[in-house]
């Protein structure tokens, strides 16, 4: 019955047939049109919601996810959101209230009460137009891609699950991870460098064994020839499609041109700044006239406002349509940056790498990082990126078996703490990171380390500290490390089970390799590298053994002294 | 479209010629040299061509040196490209064929460490049963011997250069779909170029020394000489003549010095670019030569119309070829590599037999004089390397530490570790020979002089790089001499020291063939030791002595360098890493 309401919706849609679309959208229960509502295309959304009637649309904004009811209830009208708010049910409204970070409740509160005349378009929401969409056939699509690495011990550590992606024209996608979430390994996978274990990448449809796609990929270390001019650096892949001298020299030079470049044909990279090493980088990358382009981090090894001006270089030469680009498909671990510049924002969890959320962001360009809107995005992904539990896709979280230490260093979790104890205990994630100046990647492992530990717990984009954690805060040095041993030997399972290890051998040593071997069972090697790494750092600071790498032994600290302090700590 | 009339080429290249007397005579040195390099060429060949004169008359007269030496430069000339084209070849495809790879590395790293005097016999015995009648065969016999001298480090230096190219760099090449030829020339060969062109300038060195031994040798009942600076030297050694040894070595020292002058200066200069550094280094090597070949118009007209069309060209050719190229050719050349690895294979699994039956015919007492002269060997290089480093040590801390000394003396011992000691053996002998002390003494003496430069120019260079601020921490807590050697100095060399030690110590064996046995004035002079039995062996052509002992001789070399050296090494590396 629902399926096949759905498929007349979706074919009323397409031919723009909205009176009897929403007529069979309100046929639906809320949930299943909430759904259907989020599968479809910004603007039908948009266009749908406007004209739904009050309680419906009430009940909808309740189901929602909070951001993306926020947006829409901006397509209405002061009065209408007014009734709409007034037309959920209470304990709804004051989750909704709850969930939406201060900027964006407190604009809402005060349009409500008239304060803030809700102007159309203020919002930064593109408006909507009644658009008749064919159906977009994707330029690439991934079906059910995998990555596995074997193990040393001849078994396989899952990297990626099975993925479904695709990539449509005329859209900035952004892949948003944690490090070490596989997001450069996917877009190897896209771009044909590296093969999945499992799955297929189509390129309009067809198996890269019968098509050559036009890709160009511009790299986080820039990857420019050193030994080559800039012109010639531009003029490499030009060479490799056989394009002759002096028609690759004019193209190379247009090219420059266009990323304001010119003047530096003859410099050598070395010559020129980072900021402008990536210029060279874009010009490679455009050179070649790619129906994607594939960007690797290419703004993180720039200092913040280098990186800043290339961003909005890079937007002009996009909404101008000065780049002959279908696509743009942005890695990044910088969620500003994702928001900043993507029409579409895909979220990845790891181990195993999948696809927690994928949603698009519906505001214009340019885009204002204070706006409202912006920081309901950038909230939202924190959200979604320190709560692992958090989906917002219909993907469950398979937990994996073996607990994931977090690689923050002790100094790292002490500061942090330090600073969430002088913000009075409670803070927006987003808030913390931009005091610190942090990225989110730099800043997840010391959040996830201080939630392990229990000294801090971190809710829906805020962080908390607990008294465990104030109590750390504000102890000296000696006693913080005491503190650490305890919170340590209770929360992180390689902390217990190396000290059981240690303490039941008779001298209390064993080598390294002994745990090697335990957590290469688990991890692929250079996780499982990094994994003992943090280990040893954290048992070294809480005085649970010590590490001697002369011999590669590990050995309890002062097991007499242990022994006593056990009971005595508690 | 109608091309303009400004592009159509001149009838004559007027653009040639220097348009201004001064530039008339920047150019005429070129010009020269590609003359003299002509008519050396001509002679060349008219000598190779001739009949064979295997005991060719070595004149000692003064004028006949130029000659000996051109002959010389061009036997170690065409050794380098030999060698350099073999390089290319082993290292490039070892380092893109994984089943080739696994075969070819472990046997660059045995071959690498067989003493190349003992492939001299069965060289030249096969060079010139191929050629008997033309003097093209010895020839091709002595530079085959200096290429297995020079071809292994070279290899290895450019196989671990393409595998440790960035992988974003190799990304880019492969997202650019960049054709084989266009990845070798525009990355793999530039990013290889810097270590490739330091191993060679170490390979030519060690070519002078094998150049010097095998120029004039005797193998079983033939005197084999080949005219040139190292026949010369031993010549005019065994004649006692002071003059003709002086002269010749006052000549082959500046045969040496004016090739680091005129080709490595410059190719080391011209190779800056090739540094992969993101960042404009402050102090960058110059070469006056170099700036006469850029400036120079005839140059760079020979490249605009010879060299830069060609690559252009063959850089177009591939890359059409290869986006022609589909995935069944992909599986050819893998079956293509399968079918070359089982033919490698069988072909050492061929050789392996031979050796063994070659092996069995040893007697007993034979195997005993090579184990006997195995210890014997071994002890000499170890004590050898001991005297070096006794005096090398504190010499070179001395000059490191004294950075306005250290500015001189680098280039010295430069200099004096490039002079091949194979050519100083005359003349210490000559001498010792007069003070009457044996050999046993003088093996040692002839050892050092081959190794203890490298240890000296590595020691120095490792107490320059100490830093100052740690200099300064025991100034302040007032070590003693003492504890500052223990602390700072000795740790801080380390490194250096420890790659001083491996490039003397694989110097020393080989030196030991010529060190522990040796024709002196119509007498032979021998000690115990596994270089004299090669070189007894070699004379008697005794193959499976020969083998036995070589074997023998690989077999230690390998084990002291994995047991010794390895791991020294790998302890350099890590905990004695000095980083800035």
């Amino acid at each position: 019955m629902t399926e096949t309401v759905t498929e007349k919706l979706r074919a009323s849609l397409s031919q723009g047939q909205w009176d009897r679309a929403l007529e069979l959208l309100q046929q639906l229960d809320p949930a299943a049109a909430a759904n259907l509502l989020m599968t479809v295309p910004f603007e039908q959304q948009q266009v749908l919601f406007r004209r739904l009637p009050v309680d419906f649309a009430a009940e909808l904004v309740a189901i929602l996810p909070y951001f993306h009811a926020y947006v829409l209830l901006h397509s209405r009208p002061i009065a209408e959101m007014h009734g709409i708010v007034d037309h959920m049910n209470p304990a709804e409204r004051l989750q909704f209230f709850d969930e939406l970070p201060e900027e964006a409740w407190q604009r809402l509160m005060d349009e409500l009460s008239g304060q803030q005349p809700a102007e159309p378009g203020a919002t930064g929401v593109k408006e909507a137009i009644e658009p008749v969409v064919a159906p977009i056939e994707p330029i690439i699509q991934a079906r059910q891609v995998e990555k596995r690495f074997a193990r040393p011990d001849g078994g396989e550590v899952q990297v990626i699950a099975p993925t479904d992606l695709s990539v449509e024209p005329g859209v900035i996608l952004a892949l948003l991870g944690p490090s070490g979430s596989g997001k450069s390994t996917l877009l190897r996978i896209l771009t044909g460098l590296t093969q999945p274990s499992g799955g297929e990448v189509l390129w309009h449809g067809k198996p890269p064994s019968e098509s050559r796609p036009n890709v160009a990929i511009v790299f986080q270390s820039f990857a420019l020839f050193p030994w080559l001019t800039v012109l010639e650096n531009v003029e490499v892949p030009l060479v490799a499609r056989g394009v002759k001298q002096e028609e690759r020299r004019q193209r190379a030079i247009r090219t420059l041109a266009s990323v304001g470049l010119e003047g530096f044909e003859s410099a050598y990279p070395k010559d020129l700044s980072g900021g402008m090493k990536q210029r060279v980088g874009f010009a490679r990358a455009l050179a070649v006239e790619p129906e994607i382009l594939f960007m690797d981090e290419p703004f993180s090894a720039l200092d913040v406002l280098t990186a800043e001006n290339l961003r909005s270089e890079l937007m002009e030469l996009w909404t101008g349509k000065k780049i002959p680009t279908k696509s743009v498909f942005l890695v990044t671990h910088n969620i500003e940056e994702a928001v900043l510049l993507a029409d579409r924002i895909v979220v990845l969890g790891r181990n195993p790498a999948k696809i927690r959320a994928d949603f698009r962001i519906p505001l214009s360009q340019p885009r204002d990082r204070h706006s409202a809107e912006f920081l309901l995005y950038v909230d939202y992904i924190y959200k979604l990126m320190t709560q692992p539990e958090l989906e917002a896709g219909p993907l469950a979280a398979a937990r994996t078996a073996y607990q994931v230490l977090p690689h923050a260093r002790p100094g790292g979790i002490a500061g942090f703490l330090e600073l969430l104890n002088d913000h009075d205990g409670t803070e927006d994630l987003y808030r913390v990171a931009e005091e610190l100046r942090m990225e989110v990647d730099d800043l997840l492992p010391i959040l996830e380390a201080t939630t392990l530990l229990g000294f801090a717990k971190a809710d829906r984009g805020d962080v908390e500290i607990t008294p465990e954690g104030k109590a750390f805060a504000e102890a000296d040095i000696a006693a913080q490390r005491a503190l650490f041993r305890t919170a340590a030997l209770s929360h992180v399972a390689l902390l217990q089970q190396m000290n059981q290890a240690l303490t039941s051998k008779s001298d209390h040593s064993l080598p390294l390799e002994f745990f090697r071997d335990i957590l290469d069972e688990h991890f692929a090697s250079d996780e499982a590298q990094r994994q003992i790494e943090t280990v040893l750092n954290w048992g070294r600071y809480s005085d649970i053994f010590t590490y001697d790498p002369e011999t590669d032994r590990v050995t309890l600290d002062q097991p007499a002294k242990a022994a006593d302090a056990g009971p005595g700590a508690r | 479209m109608p091309q303009p009339a400004a592009k159509t080429a001149p009838l004559l290249p007027w653009d040639v010629l220097p348009s201004s007397v001064f530039a008339l005579l920047r150019d005429l040195p070129i010009v020269a040299a590609g003359l003299g390099l002509f008519y050396g060429l001509l002679t060349l060949a008219h000598y190779w061509a001739g009949p064979v004169t295997t005991q060719a008359e070595i004149q000692l007269s003064l004028g006949a040196l130029p000659k000996y030496a051109m002959f010389s430069v061009a036997r170690i000339t065409i050794a380098y490209c030999l060698s350099l084209a073999l390089t290319l070849v082993y290292a490039y495809v070892a380092a893109h064929n994984a089943i080739a790879e696994r075969i070819l590395i472990p046997l660059l790293d045995t071959l690498q460490s067989i003493p190349v005097l003992s492939f001299l016999p069965p060289v030249m015995v096969a060079m010139v049963a191929l050629f008997p009648t033309r003097q093209l065969g010895l020839e091709l016999g002595c530079i085959l011997l200096i290429v297995t001298g020079q071809v292994w480090n070279m290899t290895f230096s450019v196989y671990s250069s393409l595998k440790s190219i960035p992988r974003e760099m190799q990304e880019a090449a492969e997202t650019y779909r960049l054709s084989w030829w266009q990845t070798f020339i525009q990355l793999e060969l530039p990013y290889s170029a810097i270590g490739l062109i330091w191993n060679s300038m170490m390979s030519v060195a060690g070519a002078w020394f094998f150049l010097m031994a095998c120029e004039m040798f005797v193998l079983g009942n033939r005197d084999l000489r080949l005219p040139g600076l190292g026949s010369y030297l031993q010549t005019a050694a065994n004649a006692g003549d002071v003059r003709a040894i002086l002269s010749g070595v006052a000549v082959m020292i500046a045969v040496i010095v004016s090739m680091d002058q005129v080709i490595w200066r410059p190719i080391i200069a011209w190779s800056e670019k090739f540094k992969f550094e993101q960042v404009e280094a402050s102090q960058t090597p110059t070469s006056p030569m170099l700036d006469l070949l850029r400036r120079s118009r005839v140059v760079s007209h020979l490249l605009r119309v010879s060299l830069i069309p060609a690559r252009e060209a063959i850089t177009l050719y591939f890359a059409k070829r290869s986006a022609l190229a589909r995935h069944g050719q992909r599986h050819l050349r893998k079956w293509m590599g399968v079918g070359l690895s089982i033919a490698a294979l069988a072909g050492i699994l061929y050789a392996m037999g031979k050796m063994t039956v070659m092996l069995a015919a040893l007697s007993r007492s034979e195997v005993r004089s090579i184990f006997w002269g195995a210890g014997a060997t071994f002890l000499r290089v170890e004590l050898t390397l001991l005297l070096a480093g006794l005096w090398t040590v504190p010499v070179g801390v001395f000059v490191g530490l004294r950075p306005k000394l250290a500015a001189i003396a680098q280039p010295i011992a430069q200099v004096a570790a490039s002079v091949p000691a194979t050519a100083l053996f005359p003349i210490v002998l000559l001498v010792l020979i007069r003070a009457g002390g044996g050999l046993s003494v003088g093996s040692i003496v002839l050892l050092l002089l081959g190794t203890q430069w490298y240890i000296l120019f590595n020691v120095i260079a490792g107490a320059t790089a100490i830093p100052t601020d740690l200099k300064e921490v025991c100034d302040i807590f007032h070590l003693g001499r003492v504890e500052r050697w223990r602390r700072l100095i000795l740790p801080g060399i380390f490194p250096y020291l420890i790659t001083g030690f491996v490039t003397a110590s694989g110097g020393a064996w080989n030196a030991s063939v010529v060190a522990e046995y040796v024709r002196f004035q119509k007498r032979t002079y021998s000690i115990t030791g596994l270089g004299a039995v090669i070189s007894q062996a070699t004379e008697d052509g005794n193959f499976s002595v020969l083998l036995g002992a070589t074997v023998v001789m690989a077999m230690v070399v390998v084990t002291v360098n994995r047991l010794l050296w390895r791991p020294l090494y790998g302890l350099a590396a890590t905990r004695f890493k000095l980083e800035n």
